[in-house]
C-alpha cells in the first residue's frame, strides 16, 4: 500500500505543478496581450488612403471582314445569305459606352450594276453582354470582352438585280 | 500667350483621367475650360493589333458633321500594341460652350466584300471662360 501511496501523492503533486504551469502560462499570456494592447495603441498610426478613377474606355479589334452572297431571286447581296459569314469584331470595355453601326456610305459596285441598292447593316454581340441583331446604337453597360457579328445586308427591288462582278461596301463599327 | 493658354487647357484634359497602354482610344470623356476662343485636348490612339495600322483622327460635332479643328498629327502609322499623343485644338466659332467628338479610325483590311472600319469615339465638352 505505501509504494502506491506514494505513487498516488506523485501522480497529484505532478498535476497540481501542470496546474500551476498552466495557470503560470495562462497569466502570461494575459500579460502579454495587455502589453501588446499598450503597445498598439501608445505607438503613432496613420492611414494611407489609395483612390482611382477609371474612365470609360473601349477597345475595338477587327477580328474579320464578311462576305456577302446573293439571293436565288438575285435581289438580296448579303452575309445572312447561304454561303456568306459576318465580320467579326472584339470589343473590350469597362462599360458606359455605346455601340453602333454608320449607315453604309463607301461602296464599290460592278459597272454593269447602275440600279439603287439599299444598305442595311446591322450588328448583334455576345460574351460580356448579349445584344440582339440591331442596326441601332446600344449601350454597352457590362464591363468585360464581347465578340460582335456584323452583317450587312444589299438589297433591290421591283425589276432591279444585283449583276456579276465584284461588290465592296465598309461598315463603320463606333463604339464612343 | 494663347498657345500656353492653349496647351494648359489640354495638360488639364491629359491628366485628370488615368491613361492606360493598348486601349484605342484615351480618353474618351473629357470637360476642358478655356480662356481662350479654342481649347485643346491630347487623346492618345492606341493600336491593339500586332502589325503596323495607319490611324487617322477625326472631329465631329453633336450631329457627327466635320468640325475644322486643328490636329496634330491627323493620320500617322502606329507600330502593333503601341499609341501617341494627338493634340487637337477646336476653336468655339464664337460659343460660350461646344461639345464634339474626337474619333480615332483605322483603315480596314483590304480585299474583302465587307470591309469594317473601327471608330472610337470620346466626347469632350469645351467651356469658354472670360
Amino acid at each position: 500500500m505505501q509504494p502506491a501511496t506514494t505513487s498516488g501523492y506523485r501522480r497529484f503533486s505532478l498535476k497540481l505543478l501542470s496546474v500551476v504551469i498552466s495557470l503560470n502560462a495562462k497569466l502570461t499570456t494575459i500579460k502579454l496581450a495587455a502589453c501588446a494592447g499598450q503597445t498598439a495603441s501608445a505607438a503613432p498610426t496613420g492611414n494611407v488612403l489609395f483612390n482611382g478613377t477609371i474612365t470609360a474606355t473601349c477597345t475595338v479589334t477587327i477580328n474579320s471582314n464578311g462576305t456577302m452572297t446573293v439571293s436565288s431571286n438575285l435581289q438580296s447581296l448579303s452575309s445572312h445569305n447561304a454561303g456568306g459569314s459576318a465580320g467579326s469584331a472584339q470589343v473590350d470595355t469597362t462599360g458606359g459606352v455605346s455601340l453602333s453601326v454608320d449607315p453604309v456610305t463607301t461602296t464599290s459596285v460592278p459597272a454593269s450594276d447602275t440600279t439603287a441598292t439599299t444598305w442595311t447593316p446591322t450588328f448583334a454581340t455576345s460574351g460580356a453582354q448579349t445584344v440582339a441583331e440591331t442596326g441601332t446604337a446600344t449601350a454597352l453597360t457590362v464591363p468585360g470582352t464581347s465578340t460582335v457579328a456584323i452583317n450587312l445586308a444589299g438589297t433591290t427591288s421591283g425589276i432591279n438585280r444585283f449583276s456579276a462582278g465584284n461588290y465592296q461596301a465598309t461598315v463603320t463599327l463606333r463604339c464612343e | 500667350m494663347r498657345t500656353i493658354a492653349i496647351l494648359a487647357a489640354g495638360l488639364t484634359a491629359v491628366l485628370s483621367p488615368i491613361a492606360a497602354t493598348s486601349q484605342s482610344m484615351t480618353p474618351m470623356r473629357g470637360e476642358m475650360r478655356s480662356f481662350t476662343d479654342a481649347f485643346a485636348v491630347r487623346v492618345s490612339p492606341g493600336n491593339p493589333y500586332n502589325q503596323r495600322i495607319r490611324v487617322e483622327v477625326h472631329v465631329y460635332d453633336q450631329d457627327f458633321q466635320p468640325v475644322d479643328a486643328r490636329i496634330t498629327p491627323s493620320a500617322f502609322l502606329l507600330a502593333g500594341q503601341a499609341s501617341r499623343p494627338v493634340l487637337v485644338v477646336v476653336p468655339f466659332d464664337g460659343a460660350n460652350e461646344r461639345k464634339v467628338r474626337i474619333c480615332t479610325e483605322s483603315i480596314p483590311f483590304p480585299s474583302e466584300q465587307t470591309q469594317i472600319r473601327a471608330q472610337i469615339c470620346g466626347k469632350f465638352f469645351g467651356h469658354r471662360r472670360f
